[in-house]
């Protein structure tokens, strides 16, 4: 109960003391064991980016670079370390709309491009879907890792799986027609959106597992005219 | 940007969409039958009679509370216990708001889900005992008994849980289609999480602070005018705790709907050294309360004993179960502690509220069966609407923003 | 044990004689005793003979069924509690070496600081200015957290109802609204319940316990205890032995839930700035982690 007489108090209130400054001193020895061999902190949401810088979000299931500037068709452009010369290659986007590949068509280095136009060709299953180039310019280098290897385009598409780098002297100019920023990240919502207006109901309780649920969206909404839908999306 | 297309697939009825979750009536019907099904039926086919009952017949005819224990099972674990272990909602909301730790993201809906029917279930657990249930609104609307605690405690739960509804709401306004309604409450979501740490903090300490009004009747070495402090901090472990245990059986039981790119290990270890940190502290806050209590020649004793074994058993040892288990990253460690941590929250709160009161009291209270059950009903049904809602809301999955 | 005419004229007369004797207290001695010109009790246990006609008397002013076993002596053989049907019960306690058993009458102790009106959340047990401690059933929720803070026990709860109430003695309020003493003290044959202001009745106590050390225990069983309460007791013994819980508190057991109720506007006005605070110093360096161009944060709350 509550009240003490004097003497006890004494002995009762010195306790507390002792109990307070074993606390004090304990503490740091076990702050440090509990915060123990812990990895430098890194977010728990698993990226699989490895190479390329972690400059790029989850858009809802879509990663969004922050560095790059996306044309409408799901391509994507930027400026590379020599003047005049931009990476090209598709976002995420447009990788999980189409799925796996079975290989990718580059253009030949010295080949014109412009802006809006085909620039490559996806080939997936047994459908063929063009992408259209961000930029003017003409064609300097491909990415050969890609062509092996096409699965580098879902892993890193922003990164490793670039597809071409092109000269394109009026860059600067071109980017401002292009999406970047919060621009780009309402306009990959929508995008989904979109996608999720189309979905089935049972179909959608499966996706929304969140991250990447089916390869080749477009191919889960429409088995036998995947392409059609792929191709409204990227404009080609 | 592509255009507004027809949908692929024939929209299906409201109902058949949102609520059997797509499937026709017959193939839902036929997949209501597993046996965790069954045990629940059987649960509340037994349950809901007794609570019938108990209305019908009153408290003396269903309960073992007696003139001597006026407070049984239905305060000491449906309220108390429940109200704690709906704790998660304001600790997990307060580390990624306010703290900011966006990697705790994905649990955080679960958790105020959790928290949103803790809470409900501990108010109905507390309308089952009381006598008079009808006249609730009295000290809500014009009789305020401000003097007492138990006033402070109705209301700061009762605003709570519309705090917590509403912080539940966009996901339930998600699932509806509703996304302006959505949006809006969404910006709210920094004021209810402040609103929520308030309310929280004083409703947790004042269900302890309750028993300050019994320094005859509680034990001395639970006696402490620190009870508050100890039940707000005992809160915060239970809540994490909670935490870590609902997220384990979630992502078990709930395969398809959970999001298998969030780390949950690495989420758990975090909680799990939040919990061991705070867990020290409070073991020390306990001595201090004893070393206060100028009654340490009661450790002797059988309830001594009790004691000790309640702070050491029960808060030291998942302590430092916890610190290894973040420290050497073993996550199934870490689970199992949790759950441990959360049966130490129950036995501090039965032993304050049953087996610490009137302990000098020759009738001692043991709960009817009848109280066991309807505590059981209760806890059954709130499992059943938890996976109802998680089946069919964005709960487990990290959708843009929350 | 039969109450002969002599003993009741010897007994009478001497408590009358004690009451006249007493001088009228000082014009300021009310206002220094708790409660001091509320209505109160002094029980002189060594008065009581079991008699039990307050027991009688309390169940007819109150609608209750007469008292259990009345005018049999076999109601002693346990100390009994007051009940939803007994708001008062007489207890008997052997006396050992010689000494005489007494008889304590217990009831509620209509506390100047009641524990069980500042417990109360609907203010259905509130004390009267006057001093009875009433009861509005119309309020009550049933919680019994009342029960729980009386540390003398003594509301008692309906169980077997399925609209239950709080059911204890009230201090007979309408009869002292009429200038009545109430029920059990009105009828009192021996002196041993004394109604008066509780001033009063304190001094009287005093000057009893004090002025007679060898008939009395040195002490004033609610005095002091729970913060002091209106029905007080003296014996011959201390009154711990005879049913009256010890170690009550000497404080108003309002004063022990004080504390934590203070904090609430504390809690109120300090939370807000804090975790507010708190919040913006977590975005400010979640901004500086981040890359320069990004709208990240914003985006991950949309």
């Amino acid at each position: 109960m509550i009240p003490h007489d004097i003497l006890t108090l004494y002995g009762a209130k010195g306790l507390e003391y002792v109990i307070a400054i074993a606390f004090l001193v304990l503490f740091v020895p076990f702050w440090r064991y509990a915060m123990g061999t812990r990895p430098a902190p890194e977010p728990a949401i698993v990226r699989a980016a490895q190479a390329a810088p972690a400059h790029s979000d989850l858009v809802e299931w879509f990663r969004v670079a922050r560095d790059v500037f996306y044309h409408p068709g799901h391509a994507w452009a930027r400026a590379a370390e020599a003047a005049g010369a931009v990476l090209v290659g598709a976002d995420d986007f447009a990788q999980k709309l189409v799925g796996p590949l079975r290989t990718i068509e580059l253009p030949a280095p010295g080949t014109a491009v412009r802006q809006g136009e085909p620039a490559w060709r996806l080939h997936a299953g047994d459908k063929t879907l063009d992408m259209l180039s961000p930029v003017d310019g003409v064609v300097t280098a491909v990415n050969r890792e890609v062509l092996d290897n096409p699965g580098l385009l879902r892993d890193d598409p922003y990164g490793a799986g670039w597809l071409l780098q092109v000269q394109s002297p009026r860059f600067a100019a071109q980017r401002k027609g292009l999406l970047s920023g919060r621009m780009a990240h309402r306009w990959i919502e929508d995008a989904t959106n979109a996608l999720r207006l189309r979905m089935s109901p049972d179909l959608g309780l499966a996706m929304q597992d969140g991250g990447v649920p089916v390869d080749g969206i477009a191919q889960a909404l429409a088995p036998e005219d995947w392409d059609r839908v792929a191709r409204e999306f990227l404009l080609s | 940007m592509s255009s507004r297309p027809a949908t692929l697939t024939a929209p299906q009825p409201w109902f058949t969409e949102k609520v059997l979750m797509g499937q026709p009536w017959a193939e839902y019907r036929r997949g209501l039958f597993t046996p965790f099904n069954a045990v629940a039926a059987f649960v509340l086919a037994i349950g809901i009679p007794i609570i019938v009952y108990r209305f019908a017949a009153g408290l003396g005819a269903t309960t073992n509370l007696s003139q001597t224990n006026p407070w049984g099972i239905w305060i000491g674990f449906d309220m108390l216990c429940g109200v704690a272990l709906a704790a998660g909602g304001y600790t997990l909301a307060t580390t990624v708001y306010i703290f900011g730790l966006d990697d705790y993201h994905p649990v955080v809906r679960p958790a105020v889900l959790t928290g949103f029917l803790g809470y409900v279930f501990a108010v109905l657990g507390l309308m089952c005992d009381l006598g008079r249930p009808w006249n609730l609104p009295i000290p809500m609307v014009y009789s305020f008994g401000t003097t007492s605690v138990m006033f402070e405690v109705g209301w700061c739960v009762m605003l709570y849980t519309i705090v917590l509804a509403l912080e539940f709401s966009p996901a339930l306004f998600q699932w509806l289609g509703w996304q302006t309604l959505r949006t809006y409450l969404l910006r709210a979501t920094i004021g209810l999480t402040v609103a929520a740490v308030m309310l929280s903090t004083l409703h947790q300490s004042s269900l302890g602070a309750l028993f300050l009004m019994a320094p005859t009747k509680l034990h001395p070495l639970w006696y402490s005018p620190f009870i508050p402090i100890f039940f707000f901090v005992s809160s915060i472990v239970a809540g994490l705790s909670m935490v870590i245990v609902e997220s384990s059986l979630s992502h078990r039981a709930f395969q398809s709907r959970v999001d298998h790119h969030v780390d949950m290990d690495k989420l758990v270890l975090g909680l799990a050294r939040a919990a061991s940190v705070i867990l020290f502290a409070y073991v020390f806050l306990r001595l201090q309360g004893l070393a206060d209590s100028g009654r340490t020649d009661l450790l002797a004793t059988p309830l001594g004993l009790w004691f000790i074994a309640e702070i050491v058993l029960f808060a030291a040892v998942p302590c430092l179960l916890f610190a290894h288990g973040a420290r050497t990253r073993n996550a199934t460690l870490v689970r199992w502690t949790a759950g441990w941590s959360v049966l130490g929250i129950v036995v501090y709160r039965l032993n304050v509220s049953v087996v610490a009161y009137n302990w000098e009291a020759a009738e001692r209270y043991i709960p009817s069966w009848m109280e066991v059950w309807t505590s059981l009903t209760l806890v059954t049904t709130g499992i059943l609407v938890f996976r109802w809602i998680v089946n069919r809301m964005p709960v487990l999955r990290d959708e843009s923003g929350h | 044990m039969r109450l002969t005419r002599r003993t009741f004229f010897k007994l009478g007369g001497a408590a009358g004689a004690l009451t006249l004797a007493g001088p009228a207290p000082a014009a300021g001695a009310a206002s220094k005793v708790p409660g001091g010109s509320m209505k109160a009790v002094l029980v002189d246990t060594t008065k009581c003979v079991g008699c039990r006609a307050c027991e009688a008397a309390c169940a007819e002013a109150n609608g209750l069924s007469g008292p259990e076993l009345a005018g049999d002596d076999r109601v002693f053989a346990a100390p009994r509690t007051t009940s939803t049907r007994a708001f008062t019960v007489v207890n008997r306690y052997p006396g050992h070496d010689g000494a005489p058993d007494r008889f304590v009458k217990r009831q509620c102790m209509h506390c100047v600081e009641p524990a069980c009106a500042s417990a109360c959340l609907a203010r259905a047990i509130e004390k009267t200015p006057e001093g009875p401690v009433v009861y509005h059933g119309d309020r009550c929720l049933g919680c019994r957290y009342c029960m729980v803070a009386c540390p003398f026990e003594v509301p008692k709860f309906e169980y077997e109802s399925a609209t239950p109430f709080i059911r204890k003695c009230t201090f007979c309020p309408e009869r002292q609204a009429k200038g009545l003493e109430p029920a059990c003290t009105s009828v009192c044959p021996t002196g041993a319940l004394t109604f008066g202001t509780r001033a009063t009745l304190l001094l009287e106590a005093r000057q009893r316990v004090y002025g007679s050390p060898e008939k009395y225990a040195q002490e004033i069983y609610g005095e002091l205890e729970a913060g002091g309460t209106s029905w007080m007791y003296i014996g011959d013994r201390p009154l711990e032995k005879v049913g009256l819980p010890a170690s009550v508190p000497n404080v108003a057991f309002s004063s022990l839930t004080q504390p934590a109720l203070a904090a609430v506007p504390f809690v109120l006005t300090l939370w807000p700035p804090l975790l507010m605070g708190l919040y913006t110093f977590s975005q400010r360096r979640n901004g500086v982690d981040a890359a320069a161009t990004t709208d990240t944060h914003e985006v991950r709350h949309e």
